[in-house]
């Protein structure tokens, strides 16, 4: 009984440490033999290039099929040009809440080069919202602090697991789990995944 | 059987060896052990390898990886798997301090996948090219024998 006390107190804190999914950012069967976590940002160049290149072939060859399932984290950078990072990811967040997550990220990657530098992120993310009703939603729930702290707990998990630059992919398989190097070759990603998934 | 007049010489060369050996053949294993393309992506990272000679290297490497090992650590010829590993050895370590210096944030490699470069790896990978030109050199140059 001791040493399963013992077990739990340090098992408590890993636990807590991985956030949950949020079922909103995620596409594909939670159940699919594969799960691929991406840990990106909305004004990384590399993301936008991900997102609009890479992730539509995947959803096509894997994710439809059930045999993938993937998962948005949020990993917003600081410095120089990520100065609205954190604000796009809470509107981003907040649209999650009400199941818009990704036409408010397909809006604000395909509008990257604008609010990026000019910082009105509201402008891209109230392009991906025709209904006022959401619109005022999204800004009100932007503001929840359970928002920003999802964020925060994303990005500690990620750093914590060896994140470092976007876009990182942390593939969990048959309980096993590791980082893929950054923006890998799709071709190679494919041949890995046919390699867990026969066809 | 031949005595050497240096035993503990021997013994630390006979050591060396099967250590050399025993790793290079555990980091192939782990490699087999995942699918190639996962190995690939690894290589890739570094940025050095055509993308046409990656699936190649990363078939064929974990397997030249195990049985060079297992031949050094049997003894038998030690001079090729000995320069073979030793060379390979530095290829690999150049490829990680290339790596480092320009500031790459990426996996090793070495041992398959999540083992960031880092001073430590840098340091391992050193000490195992340092232990494997030990070997290497006394392959080269016969221990005195007493008889």
């Amino acid at each position: 009984m001791k040493l399963y006390a013992a077990m739990l107190m340090v098992l408590l804190p890993c636990l807590a440490a991985v956030p949950e999914i949020d079922k909103n950012k995620a596409q594909g069967s939670p159940t699919a033999p594969v799960r691929l976590e991406i840990f990106s940002d909305f004004t990384c160049p590399h993301c936008k290039h991900f997102h609009e290149t890479f992730l539509p072939q995947l959803m096509k060859d894997y994710v439809i099929s059930g045999k993938v399932y993937v998962v948005d984290r949020a990993f917003p950078l600081t410095g120089g040009g990520h100065e609205h990072s954190r604000e796009a990811f809470a509107y981003a967040v907040a649209a999650a809440r009400i199941g818009k997550y990704e036409q408010v990220a397909d809006a604000l990657y395909a509008q990257q080069a604008t609010w990026a530098l000019g910082g009105n992120v509201w402008a891209a993310v109230a392009s991906a919202l025709p209904s006022p009703e959401d619109q005022k939603k999204v800004q009100a729930l932007a503001k929840d602090p359970g928002v920003m702290a999802e964020i925060e707990r994303e990005y500690q998990y990620g750093a914590s697991s060896g994140v470092n630059e976007t876009p990182t992919i942390i593939v969990f398989v048959g309980g096993k789990h590791y980082n893929l190097p950054s923006a890998p070759d799709y071709r190679l990603l494919k041949s890995m995944i046919d390699a867990y998934v026969p066809k | 059987m031949p005595t050497y007049r240096n035993k503990p010489l021997y013994w630390t060369v006979l050591a060396l060896r099967v250590i050399v050996g025993a790793v290079f053949a555990y980091a192939g294993y782990l490699k087999l052990r995942e699918p190639w393309a996962l190995f690939a992506m690894g290589i890739d990272a570094y940025h050095i390898v055509p993308y046409r000679f990656l699936e190649p290297l990363a078939r064929t490497l974990p397997v030249a990886e195990v049985a060079i090992g297992l031949w050094l650590m049997v003894g038998l010829w030690p001079r090729i798997p000995s320069t073979v590993i030793s060379l390979l050895l530095m290829v690999f370590f150049a490829a990680m301090v290339h790596a480092k210096l320009a500031g790459q944030q990426i996996d090793c490699g070495c041992f398959g996948p999540g083992d960031p470069i880092s001073k430590w790896t840098l340091l391992r990978d050193g000490s195992l090219l340092a232990a494997s030109l030990v070997v290497t050199w006394f392959a080269f140059r016969r221990l005195p024998r007493t008889s």
